[in-house]
């Protein structure tokens, strides 16, 4: 009988131990279903699409925006000059040597630039959308330099998910709490950017 | 017992649900360090290139009792079709070729043409450059010269026909093939080139972006266009409805290019250039390649230099590469053109006399304050980021051996294709020099000039080392570099390949920064910065210093080594 008892009392552990052990799981799976599903803020357009870094995915937002019927210009080294009416900045992230080169910049004077540029955003309260849409490849010593620079400034960041193997987007997310969006490919960019901009 | 296999199954969903993260973060890791030397080995015959499926027909073709020539314009083919962004049947490229049983060197020179009505100020409007013009625009495409050459050298050298060598790159045109993150980086580049030029609708593009690694890249056009080649010969392309296809895409692009353009293209079987290296021979090609001359030049020079006692990427070894470069940029602008037009003074500019005469202008610890060519310089080269050209070699069982180069400038060339035809056209105009005085200004029926630089080094009389590179202005400093590498600093031919590599020129007499990989020592660069070298670091494998291809041959049978640069997606296989 004793016997039993001892039986009977260690199946309810176990038991007990399956389940929490089962339900974590579950919530660990879903957890990013779940965060998903959080309400994205709003942006309002016109937007001006510009690039840190002068890397050519600059271009794809301006496909991205143009497929999702945004009213934006495509301005690769905007001034602060350039934010007059703007509603929103798209700043697209990315270092490319070649893209410096045929721009006739240094990464220096993309800093600066790029630094004015969020200042006078920030005076003038416009909003940052930050984009990383080159993924893997467009990971690196300088656009690494960019992302830990101008992401934390972002309201809102998209990325192509191969480029956050590290997390890297996700801890700088988390750490100023700054909602992610993180893409399998780039085209998914339009479904979002008609949800943030609610276009139809 | 029930209660047992449900606990166990439970704590196996469990189990998995919570490995989940893991296991997807460890499919994402790299299997392997690409960059890692790896030596391919065969026994008999090799081809090396830049696509797994390239190296793939070629190898097929050896197999199955093609020659070298044959293998080699398969794997050409080949890589029209599996990496259309560097060469294609829309460019053109040279090829040294040695026959085993004659023991002897040929080239084949495929290089495009300018157009007839082309003439020295073509790129300038109102006095003014257009640089545009020059690289994406139709006035930016030569005549391709790649099929032409191809089958001039199946004809002549080769057993198979062209539609036999076509089947592979045919069938991958038509299946496709997973894309590397190498194609969908350099995809992403010339994205906006190609969106002007071709459209959203490209077929270089995914729905109007980019490829992304892994998605498959099927190209039915190309498939289509080299089925029509095999069957109706190049006559089609170079007189027939292609030709008409080019025309009217250069044509509605701004371009000057004709049907009499197409059809009076003819490559040209030339004598290698030949000079010594020690007790080495090497064979490459003459101008308008200029990738032999200046790879002959920086030998010559090397020759008389204690490089083992400064040892293996040392300050002083650095410095009197870059040096030298600089100097011979100056050569270059000064002298290098198309022979047919110019007279270039090749036999002083290789000698060992002229060798010397640069090592007395190199100061050993400091950079000079400028590198003139006989006091003359012109405004000239765009040595900027151009990425491009891909190359490939065959070694088959006989001992025949193919090192060939081939490119449509720079990545997607001028992001021109012409209507249904699935390939690109070169924007080789860019090669010539930007002064209208320059001897490499364009003209009609011109050659731009090359950087390109196949070759084939011989030892005691032996063929020794097959080798080539991509990467424009970059590929005889990198041949060289990787040549040194194996001769005197005794590396492995992959380990040599991928070595750190460095770059520099000269503009106007000026110099332009030392380009290097980060992998250089920072004391080294410490140093050569001490000696007034400007060091702009790049990334840590850069194909901005190309990506080279080279087979070992050992000695006495012993086999075949490959090595393949990991800076793109190089790779080899043979049997």
């Amino acid at each position: 009988m004793k016997h039993q008892n001892v039986k009977n009392s260690t199946n309810g552990l176990l038991s007990l131990l399956i389940n929490i052990f089962f339900c974590s799981s579950l919530f660990w799976a879903l957890s990013p279903w779940l965060h998903s599903q959080e309400a994205l803020p709003h942006f309002s357009s016109p937007a001006i699409i510009t690039s840190a870094g002068q890397s050519a995915e600059v271009q794809l937002a301006a496909v991205i925006a143009k497929r999702a019927g945004l009213e934006a210009t495509l301005i690769k080294m905007a001034t602060p000059a350039d934010l007059k009416g703007t509603k929103t900045l798209i700043l697209v992230l990315g270092a490319s040597l070649k893209g410096l080169g045929a721009a006739g910049l240094d990464m220096n004077q993309e800093i600066d630039r790029v630094k004015s540029l969020l200042q006078a955003c920030q005076e003038k309260k416009i909003p940052i959308i930050c984009l990383h849409l080159g993924g893997e490849s467009r990971r690196g010593e300088l656009s690494d330099k960019i992302i830990n620079l101008f992401l934390p400034q972002a309201n809102l960041a998209l990325a192509v998910r191969s480029g956050n193997q590290d997390d890297l987007f996700t801890t700088i997310c988390q750490k100023n709490n700054i909602p992610l969006i993180l893409l399998e490919r780039a085209s998914e960019g339009v479904t979002y950017f008609k949800e943030i901009f609610q276009l139809k | 017992m029930n209660r047992l296999k449900t606990i166990t199954i439970i704590l196996s969903i469990g189990l998995l649900i919570w490995l989940g993260p893991f296991r997807l973060f460890a499919e994402n890791q790299s299997p392997t360090d690409k960059h890692k030397p790896h030596d391919f080995r065969a026994t008999k015959a090799m081809v090396v290139a830049a696509h797994p499926l390239a190296v793939k027909a070629g190898v097929q073709i050896l197999r199955r009792g093609g020659n070298a020539i044959d293998a080699a314009i398969a794997t050409a083919a080949a890589l029209n079709a599996a990496e259309p962004f560097a060469s294609g049947i829309g460019g053109g490229g040279f090829m040294v070729v040695y026959l085993a049983k004659e023991k002897k060197v040929t080239v084949i020179n495929f290089r495009e043409r300018a157009p007839a009505a082309s003439q020295p100020t073509m790129f300038h409007l109102n006095g003014q450059l257009q640089p545009k013009w020059r690289r994406t625009h139709g006035l930016a495409v030569a005549v391709p010269g790649a099929l032409a050459g191809w089958n001039y050298a199946l004809q002549k050298y080769g057993t198979l026909s062209l539609g036999e060598v076509f089947k592979e790159a045919i069938k991958i045109a038509e299946e496709g093939f997973p894309v590397s993150d190498t194609f969908s980086s350099i995809n992403k580049d010339e994205y906006e080139k190609l969106l002007e030029m071709d459209g959203e609708d490209s077929c270089y593009l995914h729905d109007g972006f980019p490829f992304e690694p892994g998605d498959i890249f099927r190209n039915p056009s190309l498939a289509k266009t080299l089925r029509l080649i095999s069957v109706r010969g190049p006559e089609v392309f170079y007189k027939g409805e292609i030709a008409q296809k080019i025309v009217q895409a250069v044509q509605e692009k701004g371009g000057i290019m004709t049907m009499e353009d197409l059809s009076s293209y003819q490559p040209l079987e030339t004598k290698p250039l030949r000079s010594t290296y020690k007790d080495f021979e090497i064979w490459t090609i003459p101008p308008p390649g200029s990738g032999g001359l200046h790879i002959i030049q920086l030998l010559s020079i090397f020759e008389n230099l204690p490089l083992k006692e400064w040892g293996y990427l040392s300050p002083h070894y650095i410095h009197y590469f870059t040096e030298a470069l600089r100097f011979l940029f100056a050569d270059r602008a000064r002298y290098l053109g198309d022979p047919e037009f110019v007279k270039v003074p090749v036999a002083k500019l290789i000698s060992k006399k002229y060798a010397r005469s640069i090592i007395e202008k190199i100061k050993p610890e400091k950079v000079a304050t400028t590198y003139l060519s006989n006091e003359l310089f012109y405004r000239d080269l765009n040595s900027d980021e151009v990425e491009n050209t891909t190359h490939l070699c065959v070694v088959d069982e006989q001992g025949n051996i193919v090192s060939l180069t081939q490119s449509i400038n720079h990545f997607f060339g001028s992001g021109i294709v012409p209507e249904g035809t699935g390939f690109l056209l070169n924007n080789h105009m860019d090669d010539f020099s930007r002064d209208p005085k320059s001897p490499n200004a364009p003209g009609s029926r011109r050659h731009p000039l090359s950087s390109m630089g196949p070759l084939i080094l011989f030892h005691q009389g032996e063929p020794f080392l097959v080798l080539g590179s991509p990467g424009g202005t970059r590929i005889f400093s990198s041949l060289t570099q990787i040549i040194l590498n194996i001769i005197e600093f005794g590396l492995g031919l992959d380990e040599a390949i991928e070595a750190p590599r460095f770059f520099s020129y000269s503009v106007n007499g000026q110099a332009r920064p030392l380009y290097v990989e980060k992998r250089i020592p920072a004391p080294v660069l410490d140093q050569l910065r001490q000696w007034g070298h400007q060091i702009s670091l790049r990334e840590t494998y850069d194909k901005y210093f190309g990506g080279a291809q080279g087979i070992l041959i050992l000695p006495r049978g012993q086999g075949l080594r490959g090595g393949a640069d990991s800076r793109r997606d190089g790779t080899g296989g043979g049997y």
